[in-house]
């Protein structure tokens, strides 16, 4: 089984997370919504898999090409 | 008397001895660095100087230059072996138009320089001649790591760099397409090379390019990164943008070089090659009508609406994994080479930070260089905002890639199809030329958008208000009442307002006609002034 590393592209905040730890995410699925630049930016999981945990809150700041979320395959 | 014997007895006129050393000569070439150091080289999961040239021209087309260059060792006055020079060149076809190639022997002294009366590649090298006088495409095949300390205890002496310059290299930027490979690890000179390219590419797990490796950089700077931490293609192509695209596999290299190719010109005194187009020219799709959210907030797929709109199957895309929230490719529409600069609303929703300009400045340079029209799809809320912004200089390269597309002759197209706003706004536009702008339904544009400048403008406004929240709420609304791009119409502002799904046969229309113009601007572009 594989560990993937989701990481964000953009800088902003956690706006809603919208999946939960245990789900199973389809390749390309949303996992959370940040919010960047007044814009609604989704953080696709694009091989899919099964969310493990997330390391960030809603709400939370975010950086450029932080782990937001660890997903297993 | 002597006359008399040699009208009987006829000259000998057999050339054959040497046509067999001919013969054992080529076979040297061919051996390359011998059986063990090919094998080495192969066991590193990379293809020889040799099959990589077979792999990407078209077959039988390689017409060797310089093979029985190397260093002779004799027994006496018989040749005993010869050590080639570490670098192939020639002239090859590419779907069916020639070539000049060459690149790097690695299993001899590690594709170091060698030298010989004539330089036979790298910079100023016969096969740089040869694409310039010629005015044909030069593709560089790079595994090498260019000069080495030892040349000093062979000369006795430093060499100042630059005695063989990139003059050449530099000059073939405004002629010819330069295509670029790192296959290995590339530092120094043949690092620099791959830079000086109009596209480049490196294959994951193969290849690695920086200005100096791993033992200089421990050395200087106290630093222990491995090659791949240092110059891999997670550095160099995705956070750098040094090198342009990733591949898997050098089979994968050779077929992308080949699509590059398909786009250029020879060289820019050509037009850049048309195909025949199957892909109807009124094909409508549906799917733009509804791509774009009504909600401004929620981003779209802006790949995907490129699709919609250009040739099927045509896309090329450049640096797809660098400066994300720009979108550039290389595509067709009925059958004419287009470049596609797009912004990318699912990154920073579009902006134009630092990586995006620099992507940007390189695509308009090419696309003008070789003539071929620009279509910009534009979705850019302005530059990238911030302190991180502001401290990358994202205003200064801002503005480099505004310059450039003002420099620009190329005929541009603006398509707006959401925002458009300020000086990122402007550099979409065709000011040297028709400045034809056509905008969807869902465009919007200004100086800056409504509810960034709204607090700024009417500040006192708002302060005085009993609920100043309430107050800001209602500018914005009057503001955004007005700013519907049907108004800019009736003002012709704006050129033309069309419905999404008109987008392919309107842009095929125009860039049809602007094939005479094309054709009647043929030449190198001259460059002036000073880069901001």
């Amino acid at each position: 089984m594989a560990t993937i590393q989701i990481k964000t592209e953009v800088s902003g905040s956690v706006w809603k997370i919208i999946t939960a730890v245990g789900e199973t995410v389809e390749p390309g699925g949303t996992l959370m919504i940040l919010e960047s630049m007044k814009m609604e930016i989704p953080v696709i999981a694009e091989d899919g898999g099964t969310v493990q945990k997330f390391t960030v809150a809603e709400a939370e700041a975010v950086n450029e090409g932080q782990v937001v979320a660890v997903l297993t395959k | 008397m002597t006359a008399r014997v040699t009208a009987e007895a006829p000259a000998p006129t057999d050339w054959s001895p040497e046509v067999e050393e001919l013969r054992q000569r080529r076979g040297y070439a061919k051996a390359l660095g011998g059986e063990e150091a090919v094998a080495r080289h192969r066991e590193r999961g990379r293809l020889t100087v040799r099959e990589r040239v077979a792999g990407l021209v078209d077959r039988d087309s390689f017409k060797e230059v310089g093979t029985l260059t190397g260093q002779g060792k004799y027994d006496g006055t018989a040749l005993a072996s010869v050590q080639p020079a570490p670098y192939v060149m020639g002239l090859a076809n590419i779907d069916g138009r020639p070539v000049a190639v060459g690149g790097e022997d690695f299993t001899i002294r590690g594709g170091s320089s060698w030298s010989g009366d004539r330089k036979k590649g790298g910079q100023g090298g016969f096969v740089e001649d040869l694409a310039a006088s010629y005015r044909i495409p030069l593709v560089n095949l790079i595994d090498g790591a260019g000069g080495s300390v030892t040349s000093i205890n062979k000369r006795g002496h430093a060499v100042f760099p630059g005695v063989h310059g990139f003059e050449r290299s530099v000059e073939l930027l405004g002629m010819v397409p330069v295509v670029c490979a790192v296959l290995g690890t590339a530092a120094g000179g043949p690092a620099g090379r791959a830079i000086l390219s109009h596209w480049s590419v490196m294959v994951d797990g193969i290849s690695q390019v920086f200005a100096a490796g791993p033992p200089v950089v421990e050395r200087s700077l106290g630093q222990k990164l491995t090659k791949e931490e240092l110059g891999g293609p997670q550095i160099a192509v995705d956070l750098a943008g040094t090198i342009d695209n990733r591949v898997d596999t050098e089979e994968d290299c050779f077929a992308q070089m080949k699509r590059f190719l398909s786009y250029m010109p020879s060289n820019v005194w050509e037009m850049p090659p048309e195909v025949t187009c199957s892909d109807p020219v009124d094909r409508c799709d549906e799917e733009l009508l509804s791509i774009v959210p009504r909600d401004r907030r929620r981003p779209y797929n802006m790949r995907k609406l490129i699709e919609h709109v250009v040739d099927r199957g045509s896309v090329f895309e450049i640096q797809p994994t660098y400066g994300k929230g720009l979108i550039t490719v290389l595509a067709r529409m009925n059958g004419k080479v287009v470049g596609v600069i797009a912004n990318n609303p699912m990154v920073y929703g579009g902006a134009m930070d630092v990586r995006a300009a620099r992507k940007q400045i390189h695509f308009v340079e090419l696309c003008d260089c070789f003539h071929i029209p620009l279509v910009f799809l534009v979705d850019v809320p302005g530059f990238m905002v911030g302190r991180d912004a502001e401290a990358a200089a994202t205003l200064r390269e801002g503005m480099r890639a505004v310059y450039v597309g003002l420099q620009a002759t190329v005929p541009m197209y603006t398509v707006v199809i959401r925002k458009c706003y300020g000086m990122a706004g402007m550099g979409t536009t065709d000011k040297n030329g028709l400045d034809l702008k056509i905008a969807w339904p869902s465009a919007e544009w200004g100086s800056l958008p409504i509810e960034g400048g709204v607090a700024a403008a009417f500040r006192r406004d708002i302060a005085s208000a009993a609920d100043p929240k309430a107050r800001e709420r209602e500018i914005e609304d009057e503001l955004r009442s007005m700013a519907s791009p049907f108004r800019t119409a009736e003002a012709f502002g704006v050129e033309e307002i069309i419905d999404p799904r008109e987008t392919r046969p309107y842009l095929c229309r125009f860039i049809d006609a602007a094939q005479a113009r094309l054709r009647t601007t043929l030449g190198p572009k001259a460059k002036y002034g000073v880069r901001p």
